[in-house]
């Protein structure tokens, strides 16, 4: 019995209506006027209060014609590059990668406003099909550049049955206060092995969403990482979805979060058929004004039997001021399985600082080592040694960068 | 009539109903269903200006606080109803229910002598001790204090003069408003505010009986305290406020029990307790909530919707909620500590068991404000049948919280694969000193622990029980006694027919 009262819409809002209709998303449009934009209300936004967060959206992106420095280099990687929305030339693929072009998102359509404005702004989709076990590490450099812009872009990857692949997806541009709303769908067949990493060194300036949706099939094997270390603003939507027995998902995450930044990973993953396992684990390390946001729901369909699942949030609060919110969720409707979440929350532990300290090391130091230690859990399972090393000089350099 | 020196005490009663009804497997398991046929006094039916001034002028309430209840019914005008539980129902007719029902008897009965015996027939029926005795059939044992309520009055509350004696005041909330009103000005709503939620607020504005408990400066309260809350009419709606202070260094033990008769139609009931507790003092609250959970195919039952919250706020006060919620079609419940003073501690022990079309929403709040808080949480929720059994609760630490403690345990155990359980925490750390863990799991009974008790002769139902009781002990340890025995009988009662 809610009622409705008429939502007030504000300067963000009005202008992003404005673009919905100039690229003739009515629907979309008609949909922010009479809601706007998700408050806390709204339970996946509980702690991204977008009304709150979103001041102001920048013009519509056009096509870049100047490009920032690649903010992540990886060794022998094969790259792509999507600039403002707009694919990029590329170099030949290597063997077993189709790389393609499709017209909109690649997303699914679902009830989300960021999924509803990909939809809308996205207007092409890079595919890239994965036929058979593929080595060379593929790197996907989505840029926004020059004047501050609204940008929306996508991304298709399929993994063929048996196949293989590791995939690192960066986020980066210029230093201007962009609005950037990136969408990656990503489909695995039967046995298919993919690890899928998404980073975001976006500037401070910048506000980033991003929204990865997976559809796991019978015996795959999904390996997935957000790292949140650019954005004023960021967030990360991620809706795993099991649907093929022994499907297997290691979703993974870290918010690194400085001063006056806003990280937010949010995961509503889905065990849909018996026999699935998932082993969600994230960690927040937060310092000065920080805020660090990690939401995990599990949900286990009706039939879903023997599902094992275990979600998992750590923080760690390197200062006195700092936010860690967290809210992991289970909603269960099969008796005959066995799934829990743990959250913890915390500083570094004094006797640990003592030790290293009473052995000579530095303060600074000591600590530096022990958050390495803590993260060694996300990085360590990444099996090309380029982008392990390239994923350390990301925390490294967070770790040095106060 | 019956000889009231006979009633049975509350533990013997049970014993041996939940014998009788576990005997007889066809008939209905809820054995507080009977209704009590009694002339009552009635409101006119439907929520209006009118009906508030109508139960301020029942309770010969002074101007001021009609005027307190008006200003709470504007209020609610301007609310709607929460949406955010899990739980699903067809909407309420606040216009088709009486807001007022008490029963007719004396204006003011001096003693038992003077109440209705119907009355005292339906608590003795309920096993509620109403007569004041020391010892029963040669075993001494401690005497409770009980406050009965009944629709919408206090019908009697016991030992009031022994305990007046140390200076503690027990009396039903209507009384202390006539005698104590400065008490009341002071602290009602003043750990739940008027407009803090739709049913706080529509309770504010038409709450017609429940509790109050002062405890003074230094004392132990010598017994437990305890209100049996009791819905018999039809189409009534039963708004409770309970109010317990507990001043420095005093502690009280206080016990809520209620049931209702079954009927075909829901019937709502929107309570709010607050409790303070000052410097060094402690209260114990717990609840054994039995409410009428409707039949098996999710018809009729108590939609129970209940704010409850505790405020530290003295330096080392302790609050402790406890409950066991087997009852309601609908539960929505989320008892609270907010933890002021320095050195606070809160504590929640909850078992939710949800059987049939029960849907349960509950949980609490742990809200962290002063320095060296501690809080500890275990939440057991066992759903059967088509049952939906949600923990919802929310541990948060203010930026001036220094090293506030948390400690959350959630544990759901499924019976049978048409029902669910949910688990929402919400961990909210605004201080780097803050420590907060949160565990929660959800199984079912495994085949090897049922394997192992049915080889040594126990029967399905029995062995289930006996692992329930197993799961749940770490809360059960925390009742106090006159409850314990009494909770694990119902354990056995809401899970009888489940198994499978």
């Amino acid at each position: 019995m809610a009622i409705a009262f008429p939502v007030r819409l504000g300067a963000a809002e009005n202008t992003l209506i404005e673009q919905l209709k100039s690229v003739g998303a009515d629907a979309t449009a008609e949909r922010i006027t009479v809601a706007g934009l998700p408050t806390r209300r709204v339970e996946a936004y509980h702690y991204t209060d977008l009304k709150l967060l979103l001041k102001a959206i920048p013009p519509l992106a056009q096509a870049a014609n100047e490009a920032s420095a690649p903010a992540l280099r990886i060794a022998g990687a094969y790259q792509l590059m999507i600039a403002n929305g707009m694919i990029q030339s590329h170099a030949t693929a290597p063997a077993g990668v189709i790389v393609g072009k499709a017209a909109g998102t690649a997303l699914s359509t679902r009830d989300d406003v960021l999924v509803h404005l990909n939809g809308a702004f996205a207007r092409q989709s890079l595919t890239l099909t994965l036929e058979n076990s593929v080595d060379t590490v593929i790197q996907i450099d989505r840029r926004i550049e020059g004047l501050a812009a609204h940008a929306a872009d996508s991304v298709k990857i399929f993994v063929a049955d048996g196949a293989s692949a590791t995939i690192i997806e960066t986020f980066s541009g210029s230093d201007a206060a962009h609005v950037g709303n990136h969408a990656t769908y990503v489909a695995l067949g039967k046995d298919a092995r993919l690890t899928h990493i998404t980073v975001d060194l976006s500037a401070r300036a910048v506000s980033h969403f991003a929204t990865n949706e997976y559809h796991v099939g019978e015996g795959a094997n999904l390996r997935t990482l957000v790292v949140h270390a650019g954005a004023g603003l960021a967030r990360t939507h991620v809706f795993p979805r099991y649907e093929g027995t022994g499907a297997h998902g290691d979703i993974t995450g870290l918010n690194l979060v400085s001063d006056g930044q806003h990280a937010d990973i949010t995961m509503d993953a889905l065990h849909a058929v018996p026999h699935t396992t998932s082993q969600p684990l994230f960690k927040s390390i937060a310092r000065g004004r920080g805020k660090s946001i990690v939401q995990g729901k599990l949900v286990v369909a009706r039939d879903a039997q023997k599902t094992d699942a275990k979600f998992m949030h750590q923080g760690l609060m390197l200062s006195d001021e700092a936010e860690i919110l967290s809210k992991p969720e289970l909603e269960i409707y099969a008796d005959d399985v066995v799934c829990g979440h743990g959250s913890t929350c915390g500083k570094l532990d004094e006797d640990s600082m003592f030790y290293l300290m009473s052995r000579g090391i530095p303060k600074e130091e000591a600590e530096t080592m022990m958050v390495r230690g803590f993260l060694d859990e996300l990085v360590d399972p990444i099996e090309d040694e380029a982008l392990a090393e390239a994923l350390h000089g990301v925390i490294d350099g967070w770790l040095l960068g106060k | 009539m019956a000889n009231y020196d006979d009633i049975p005490t509350l533990k013997e009663n049970i014993d041996r109903a939940t014998v009788d009804s576990v005997r007889s497997l066809d008939v209905d398991k809820y054995k507080y269903g009977f209704e009590t046929i009694i002339e009552s006094d009635m409101a006119p039916k439907g929520l209006s200006e009118d009906t508030v001034r109508f139960i301020s002028a029942k309770k010969n309430e002074p101007q001021w606080m009609l005027d307190w209840r008006l200003e709470a019914y504007a209020r609610f005008l301007t609310l709607s109803e929460p949406t955010w539980a899990k739980v699903h129902y067809p909407a309420i007719d606040l216009q088709d229910m009486y807001y007022y029902a008490a029963p007719k008897s004396t204006p003011a009965p001096t003693s038992l002598d003077e109440v209705d015996p119907a009355l005292l027939a339906m608590y003795d029926k309920l096993g509620i001790p109403l007569r004041e005795r020391e010892i029963l059939a040669g075993v001494e044992r401690p005497n409770v204090a009980v406050d009965a309520v009944m629709d919408s009055v206090s019908v009697v509350t016991t030992f009031r003069e022994e305990l007046s004696k140390v200076g503690i005041i027990f009396c039903s909330i209507s009384e202390a408003i006539r005698e104590y009103p400065e008490m009341i000005q002071k602290y009602l709503a003043s750990v739940v505010p008027v407009s803090d939620n739709y049913y706080a607020t529509l309770n504010s504005a038409v709450f017609t009986d429940g509790s109050f408990v002062y405890i003074p400066k230094g004392v132990r309260c010598p017994m437990e305290l305890s209100t049996y809350f009791r819905i018999n009419e039809k189409k009534t709606g039963q708004f409770e406020r309970t109010l317990i202070i507990a001043e420095a260094d005093s502690y009280v033990s206080y016990l809520e029990g209620c049931t209702a008769p079954m009927r075909d139609e829901s019937q709502l009931h929107a309570a709010v307790v607050e409790l303070v507790a000052m410097d060094n003092a402690e209260i114990k609250y717990s609840t054994v909530q039995n409410w009428y959970p409707g039949d098996k195919d999710g018809k009729g039952g108590i939609y129970n919707f209940v704010t409850k919250r505790g405020d530290c706020r003295g330096a080392n006060s302790k609050i402790s909620w406890t409950q066991v919620e087997t009852g309601s079609a609908i539960t929505w419940k989320y008892p609270s500590c907010i933890l002021r003073g320095d050195g606070s501690r809160g504590e929640f022990y909850s078992i939710a068991i949800s059987n049939g079309r029960q849907q349960v929403d509950s949980g609490t709040k742990m809200i962290h404000l002063g320095k060296n808080t501690s809080s500890r949480i275990i939440a057991k929720g066992i759903a059967a049948g088509f049952s939906d059994n949600t923990y919802r609760g929310q541990v948060s630490a203010h930026a001036k919280a220094t090293n506030a403690r948390n400690f959350t345990q959630c544990d759901s155990l499924l019976i049978g694969d048409k029902c669910g359980a949910h688990t929402v925490p919400y961990i909210e750390s605004r201080n780097g000193t803050a420590v907060f863990e949160h565990e929660a799991t959800t199984s079912k009974i495994s085949d090897d622990q049922m394997f192992y008790c049915q080889q040594r002769g126990l029967s399905e139902e029995d062995a289930v029980a006996l692992i329930v009781n197993g799961f749940v002990r770490d809360v059960l340890q925390h009742l106090p006694m006159e409850f314990m025995v009494e909770t694990q009988k119902l354990i056995a009662i809401s899970l009888e027919g489940s198994v499978g």
